[in-house]
């Protein structure tokens, strides 16, 4: 998942969070409140009383009468003053029922004791616990909408802000990351963002990317230049060996030994030479301007080699499509890479083996050929490193140098296509080769 | 024929030179552009071989120069930058054929013939081989009027082999001049004893083929 999603989704996922935890506490909430809002406004009469009291006297309620009692049109509250009996009264607020007016309805009741001058009384302020929670519910709403609507813009102004944050390191995975091809050979420019850490990382992916590109330049020239200055004392020991080889009162046995000179100096020709191949071939010294039909090239390797077919008694079929064609290739480095591909499919093949060559235009434009044989296989950990330089399968036969997948892989790598490998060790082995979409077939 | 070969590696130049003799070319040596120069205004050449690295002077720069000094001798250059611009600069030049280091003499004397051949207008006599008769320019072989069909393949190792008749030649070498630089290794060069066989059994049929000698270890011989 993208950082930008699981931020995304995180942001949402905590406020929703938040507003449930809101909601579920909101009733308690606001009936904590208006709970002490009404013990608050109890108190507040119950002061109002008592200053009356002290100004006017108890008799400015109870008008000579021994007790007082009154309460408002819709008995929402009530007051009354009634003779203390004998117990002592706490100065206490509860809630409980009263028969007021003929109703029975709850109440929250301030209850106080008054100290009169004879006698002692009660004052007992009511308020009914229905209009406490009157407000309640609308309360409850109103808040719950303030909330959803805050909280739905603080979710639009986060993920605003989180994208503008975190939009340079979208743009170092997108121009740093995504899409580019090792040796990383176009040149870099940093990201503006005003984030250090972004800088930092961005910073180091173009240092690293830049090391990397350097290494690789410098392996390269190491050995393009090695090989060059190797060819000229391997030419002068090759005339030698050759004029030596000429002259004619040599002994068989001496013959024998120049003759195997010979073989290593052939060797060393070829290692050097497939060296200089590949780093021409990394170095772009091949212009890509032919367009290669795939069958009729096959065709054409297979006249080229059909006596090594017929040596090991091997059965070949060309599958490929009429009307496959590689565009913008080097037609002899396609050659080359199809030509080693095949080679090796008739060296490490068994007597009366096959080879088989098709090719797949895959609905998206991609194209695959495929080189399947039925030869001796490669063992599941040398797969790894078969296309790796002076590596090979089947060492022990000491044929090859190791250098002709190397070939191939920088065949396929300068042409953009990618090379996989599967095999059965025992059974054979097939190599496919993937155009990309992206490039004209 | 006169050959001029330029050269600084004195060693190579020395090997080259004395290769050729053996097959009846007069060769003069020249190590620098200056020399070569010189060498070129006293004396008429049919070939001149040319070394790309030079130490006084680059060696298309050379060839440019000298293409109006000898303009009827051939061309053939050497080197070991083989960068395929090179190459295809070289041959604009007017160089007729170019060969990258490290090359076998043997390719180099069979370059040197095809130049001939093509500059003399392909009429290289009908060689014997044998009691057979060999038509270099039509790629033909006859026993007795009868034509003996053989591959390219097999032609272009038979045609090979009679021009250095009477030299051990090495699968190696053999297999180089057929697949070209790229022939892989000893792999390729087993192949050359089927070809061999293909021809042994194609000609023989017909008379004897005691002249395709096979040395031991080595490789193969025509002896006339």
């Amino acid at each position: 998942m993208k950082l930008l999603s699981k931020l995304t989704l995180f942001i949402t996922l905590s406020k929703l969070l938040i507003v449930v935890l809101f909601v579920l506490l909101l009733p308690s909430l606001v009936g904590y409140v208006s709970f002490q809002y009404s013990n608050y406004y109890l108190r507040q009469q119950k002061q109002k009383v008592l200053s009356e009291i002290k100004q006017n006297g108890i008799d400015y309620y109870l008008q000579g009468d021994s007790a007082y009692a009154s309460y408002t049109m819709l008995k929402e509250e009530y007051i009354s003053i009634l003779p203390a009996e004998n117990e002592m009264v706490r100065d206490t607020i509860e809630t409980s029922k009263r028969v007021v007016g003929g109703d029975t309805l709850t109440y929250r009741i301030l209850t106080h004791e008054l100290t009169g001058t004879h006698k002692n009384y009660i004052l007992e302020i009511g308020k009914t616990t229905s209009t406490i929670g009157e407000y309640n519910n609308l309360l409850q709403r109103f808040t719950l909408y303030v909330l959803i609507g805050l909280i739905a813009l603080s979710i639009v102004v986060d993920l605003i802000y989180t994208n503008i944050l975190i939009r340079p390191l979208t743009k170092i995975v997108k121009t740093k990351l995504l899409n580019r091809k090792f040796p990383f050979k176009e040149p870099l420019s940093p990201i503006k963002t005003s984030i250090t850490d972004f800088q930092i990382l961005d910073r180091s992916l173009i240092d690293l990317m830049e090391k990397i590109h350097e290494a690789f330049d410098k392996e390269r020239e190491f050995t393009s230049n090695a090989s060059h200055e190797l060819m000229t004392p391997i030419s002068i020991l090759q005339s030698n060996v050759e004029n030596l080889m000429m002259e004619e009162d040599i002994s068989d046995e001496m013959q024998d030994k120049i003759s195997a000179m010979m073989r290593t100096l052939n060797r060393l020709k070829k290692i050097v030479n497939s060296l200089l191949y590949i780093s021409r071939i990394e170095n772009d010294q091949f212009a890509k301007s032919d367009t290669v039909n795939v069958r009729e090239l096959v065709t054409e390797m297979m006249e080229e080699l059909s006596y090594r077919l017929e040596t090991k008694s091997i059965q070949f079929s060309n599958d490929t499509s009429k009307n496959s064609y590689l565009k913008l290739v080097n037609r002899d480095l396609i050659f080359q890479l199809i030509y080693n591909l095949i080679n090796n499919a008739i060296r490490y093949n068994k007597e009366n083996g096959s080879i088989y060559i098709s090719d797949k235009h895959l609905p998206d434009n991609t194209y695959q050929l495929f080189i399947k044989d039925t030869g001796i296989g490669i063992k599941e950990e040398e797969l790894a490193t078969i296309f790796n330089r002076f590596k090979k399968s089947g060492k022990e036969k000491g044929e090859g140098f190791g250098l002709g997948l190397s070939i191939v892989k920088s065949i396929t790598a300068i042409h953009g296509f990618t090379i996989e490998v599967s095999s059965e060790y025992g059974k054979g082995t097939v190599f496919t080769i993937t155009v990309p979409a992206y490039l004209p077939v | 024929m006169k050959t001029l070969i330029i050269e600084d590696e004195r060693s190579l130049a020395r090997e080259i030179k004395l290769f050729l003799e053996k097959a009846f070319y007069l060769c003069d040596s020249a190590y620098a552009a200056a020399e070569a120069k010189k060498l070129m205004i006293d004396n008429e050449y049919d070939f001149i071989l040319l070394d790309l690295g030079l130490p006084d002077k680059d060696g298309l720069d050379l060839l440019n120069e000298t293409k109006k000094m000898c303009p009827s001798a051939s061309y053939i250059i050497l080197t070991a930058r083989g960068d395929l611009e090179d190459r295809i600069k070289g041959l604009d030049l007017g160089a007729d054929d170019y060969l990258p280091k490290p090359f076998s003499l043997l390719e180099l004397q069979s370059r040197m013939q095809a130049i001939t051949r093509r500059k003399s207008g392909n009429n290289d006599p009908v060689m014997e081989l044998g009691d057979f008769s060999i038509d270099l320019n039509k790629r033909t072989v006859y026993f007795e009027e009868k034509e003996i069909e053989l591959s390219r393949k097999e032609f272009d190792l038979l045609s090979y082999m009679i021009l250095h008749k009477n030299r051990p030649l090495t699968r190696l070498q053999l297999s180089e001049h057929i697949w070209g630089n790229f022939s892989d290794d000893d792999y390729d060069s087993n192949f050359i004893d089927v070809h061999i066989k293909n021809i042994r059994k194609k000609m023989g049929a017909h008379a004897s083929v005691d002249w395709l000698q096979t040395l031991r270890g080595i490789g193969y011989k025509i002896k006339i």
